[in-house]
């Protein structure tokens, strides 16, 4: 896979567990275009052992000359945004992949409605520029805990003026979903990403006031699930691998110097799809991607969030 | 062609079924798709408001719709005067109104044409097609419409050359695609046959 | 190194003709003596120097005459050329992205000064040189998809991505293997692989497309496709169809090996940075059995492919009525020797 040789030429703490970090080409030159709602996928070396994680990118996408991203650290997680908040300084040599965008605003909506909850306001970030630029008619609805956590808002009051509505927990003011959705116009695409709760609630919220299913876009990358150990079987290269218990199977799989396809590694993607060969036991599903009735036939896995609990498992790999 | 060959571009048209989450059901039907919506009145009478527009041709429910549909039915006399009733009330609708269509192909994708212009994809309109397999055609020579082709083989009304009915399906035109028959043996035509009824 | 343009036809007197440089060139598409439809893409990357496939785009002997034979489509029936209002984006990501390739890889033809969003282009061979804002559109004569498409060998479809799929909502083609883009315009993936025989039931189109929507940007891919045509023309589209399907008519055992023509799709595509749309690429080399048979290894390999083939293809290709003199012509090459699996010529 094509990677892009960054370096980190500014850090800042925007909230008491947000960072922004700030990505320039490593040779000098103009990064990639790209389209509001990307992400790029960062590469981390913690203590020989890579993490990837994906971050949405946060500033205009007319501007190539660097990058930037939010990271917010999570105190339980596997240690790849801890990282990020500890050990990546100014200066340091990253990698990252190109631009790859899972959540694009609907060229031919007519109104375009942005929910954020907390870290979740970062993809919304590049689609603003895009909808300023482009004049569109749109609402961003942003919703954090106090004031001290709201990354981006004063930022965010400069570039949107009244498409701007927030909502401050610790001040007991709530976005009322039910409200919200009621009383748009037709052509109106309503967009979420935030806490787990809050994309359930937009997408029930949404469904039961009738808007089609396609007007209805979420993204919600998930960080690679940690559970017991268990060992998979590669058919093609013909080796077993043991999954430890904080690492995904993708992971494992790349550890052992087998090459895997992979884009988002939030199961969203569907690109690093596994075929399984053969399993005794239940397949821990954890993607977005598989539909339920791919998920029960246990004839397919997406290794960057899934795990296995039985003995055997065989992989077309 | 071979059995179980499917093209993919022939749209295929299913009963109407009421959206249960619908927050405003809009019905629209021609002729013999009275019926159908007679049919989608059967399963229930939905809870949120409905509107039905109808226009009455050769075959005519009207009378029976009356019966059925206490409230938001209106009569039309015709396809063009029930289009301008249509685009004359979709201003009004909001997210959540979910639109039904039963009537020729035709008819169908005439009102699909007029609702696209408020911000409704084809996707998400329910169909039905009553009355005839009749087909449009857009000819791809001369690039004129001609509808209601009933046989394999019509004559365009642009150019006036014969045209081929292909199985393909332009949900933009509403047509299918028109090739000249003849144009590698001018004047040979095979038997031309309805098919379309 | 410099490219000698020539001048030729592709309609009535057809005076096109392959050098035998461009020959040894030819995108020959039939690695195994049997053909399957399938997927077949693999990345784009550089191929080797000379090859179809050393840079993103190909520019040959033919591009003069090529984009002349275009114009000449256009002006006959502008609907050659769609665009929807919602691909403005990726009407300019494709100009960026063409201008930037054909500058890099061809500085002796082609060049592109940037001063900030003020850029100049300067095409040689066709003896232009504007200058524009990049990204408005009022300074150029025409829209950017259009302006940069109809100085390009081959066709260009852009692809919208939404609803999981990918939409062909604007075009610029002039070069087709029979099919409309006037009237596939707007249509879905899906849609607009209808009438593929053999192709849907596999799976195949399905399994393209969930590799497409992955598509990455900086990884462009490729594969081949091909059909036959009658004559050297570029212009075979359904529209114009009463002028070019008599042709078939007119091949012989004479003739065939002049008339006959392997008809080669280099596609490829291409990931597009602010829009998120994808380029299609179908870039189209056609070369007469004669040609061909220049390497008795392809002529070879190209009588098996025929003599096996499907009947459905045959008839979805058009090629009922030239098929069997196509296939006697070729028998006298083919020695039964055995072929090795792959496209090289010798």
């Amino acid at each position: 896979m094509s990677m892009i040789n960054v370096k980190v030429v500014a850090i800042e703490q925007v909230t008491p567990l947000v960072k922004h970090f700030t990505f320039v080409k490593e040779d000098g030159s103009s990064l990639p275009a790209f389209s509001g709602g990307s992400h790029v996928v960062v590469s981390l070396d913690i203590g020989g052992r890579i993490h990837r994680n994906p971050y949405s990118l946060m500033g205009s996408p007319m501007e190539n000359e660097a990058y930037h991203i939010s990271v917010r650290k999570q105190e339980n997680s596997r240690g790849g945004s801890v990282f990020m908040h500890e050990n990546v300084t100014v200066g340091m040599p990253l990698k990252i992949t190109y631009p790859v965008n899972l959540f694009s605003l609907a060229k031919k909506g007519r109104k375009h409605i942005l929910i954020a909850g907390g870290i979740g306001i970062t993809p919304f970030m590049s689609q603003i520029a895009d909808l300023n630029r482009m004049n569109a008619n749109y609402e961003l609805h942003y919703a954090y805990r106090s004031p001290e956590h709201g990354a981006f808002a004063a930022q965010l009051k400069e570039k949107c003026g009244d498409h701007l509505h927030c909502y401050i927990d610790s001040q007991g003011q709530r976005l009322d979903l039910q409200a919200l959705l009621n009383d748009q116009p037709l052509g109106t695409h309503v967009y979420v990403c935030g806490p787990n709760a809050m994309v359930l609630a937009t997408l029930d919220t949404a469904r039961n006031l009738g808007w089609p299913e396609n007007h209805i876009h979420s993204e919600q990358f998930l960080s690679p699930p940690t559970g017991e150990p268990f060992k998979i079987q590669l058919a093609r290269s013909n080796i077993e691998i043991q999954v430890s218990a904080e690492m995904s199977m993708l992971e494992a799989i790349e550890a052992a110097g087998v090459e895997a396809d992979y884009l988002c590694r939030g199961g969203v993607c569907g690109r690093c799809e596994l075929d399984v060969l053969e399993t005794d036991g239940a397949l821990e599903h954890n993607d977005h991607f598989l539909t339920d009735t791919e998920k029960a036939s246990c004839k397919k896995i997406m290794p960057c969030v899934s795990r296995a609990k039985g003995e055997r498992l065989v992989l077309d790999l | 062609m071979e059995h179980g060959y499917t093209i993919k571009s022939k749209p295929i048209y299913g009963a109407l079924a009421w959206h249960d989450k619908a927050t405003v059901h809009l019905v629209i039907a021609q002729s013999q798709g009275g019926l159908a919506v007679l049919k989608l009145f059967e399963q229930m009478q939905p809870k949120q408001p409905v509107r039905v527009l109808y226009a009455q041709q050769d075959t005519d429910y009207a009378k029976t719709l009356k019966k059925v549909v206490p409230e938001g039915l209106d009569v039309l006399n015709s396809e063009q005067e029930l289009l301008d009733v249509l685009k004359s009330i979709m201003p009004t609708m909001r997210m959540g109104l979910r639109i039904y269509i039963a009537g020729s192909e035709g008819f169908i994708w005439s009102v699909a044409e007029a609702v696209k212009a408020f911000g409704v994809e084809n996707a998400d309109l329910m169909k039905e097609q009553t009355d005839t397999l009749a087909r449009t055609i857009y000819c791809v020579h001369c690039k004129a419409i001609t509808h209601n082709i009933t046989t394999n083989i019509g004559k365009c009304s642009g150019c006036g050359r014969m045209l081929f009915v292909r199985d393909h399906f332009s949900r933009q035109m509403g047509a299918y695609m028109g090739l000249m028959i003849d144009a590698e043996s001018p004047g040979e035509l095979p038997a031309i046959e309805e098919i379309y009824p | 190194m410099a490219l000698n343009f020539k001048k030729e036809t592709f309609r009535e007197d057809y005076t096109y003709s392959n050098s035998g440089e461009s020959i040894k060139r030819f995108p020959f598409p039939f690695p195994e003596d049997q053909y399957m439809y399938s997927v077949n893409i693999e990345p784009h990357t550089k191929g080797k120097p000379g090859s179809v496939c050393e840079f993103a785009f190909d520019i040959d002997e033919h591009y003069v005459a090529e984009c002349l034979d275009k114009r000449i489509t256009l002006e006959q029936d502008p609907g050659r050329y769609q665009a929807l209002p919602h691909m403005m984006d990726a009407q300019w990501d494709f100009l960026e992205l063409t201008m930037e390739a054909l500058a890099q890889d061809y500085p002796e033809h082609f060049s592109l000064q940037k001063q900030g969003l003020i850029w100049t282009w300067e095409n040689k061979p066709l003896g232009i040189k504007d200058t524009f804002t990049f990204g408005d559109t009022s300074t150029l004569a025409t829209e950017p998809f259009d302006y940069i498409g109809r100085q390009l060998q081959g066709d260009f479809v852009l692809l919208d991505h939404r609803d999981e799929t990918l939409y062909a909502d604007a075009g610029i083609v002039t070069s087709q293997a029979d099919w409309s883009l006037a009237f596939n315009v707007g249509m879905s993936w899906r849609e607009w692989h209808g009438p593929v025989p053999r192709a849907t039931e596999l799976g195949v189109m399905d399994r393209a497309l969930k590799y497409l929507l992955n598509l990455q940007l900086g990884s462009p891919v490729r594969r081949l496709n091909w059909t036959m045509t009658v004559n050297p023309r570029l212009d075979t589209s359904p529209e114009n169809y009463p002028h070019w399907g008599s042709d078939r008519n007119t091949v012989n055992a004479d003739n065939v090996a002049d008339l006959v023509h392997l008809r080669v799709e280099l596609q490829t595509l291409f990931r597009l940075p602010r829009s998120n749309a994808i380029v299609f690429s179908i870039r189209c080399y056609l070369i007469s059995l004669k040609d061909i048979a220049t390497y008795p290894r392809w002529a070879k390999r190209l009588h098996r492919v025929q003599k096996t083939m499907h009947p459905d293809l045959i008839e979805y290709k058009g090629m009922t009525k030239f098929h069997p003199l196509m296939v006697d012509w070729l028998a006298k090459f083919d020695d039964g020797e055995a072929l090795t699996v792959g496209t090289h010529a010798e």
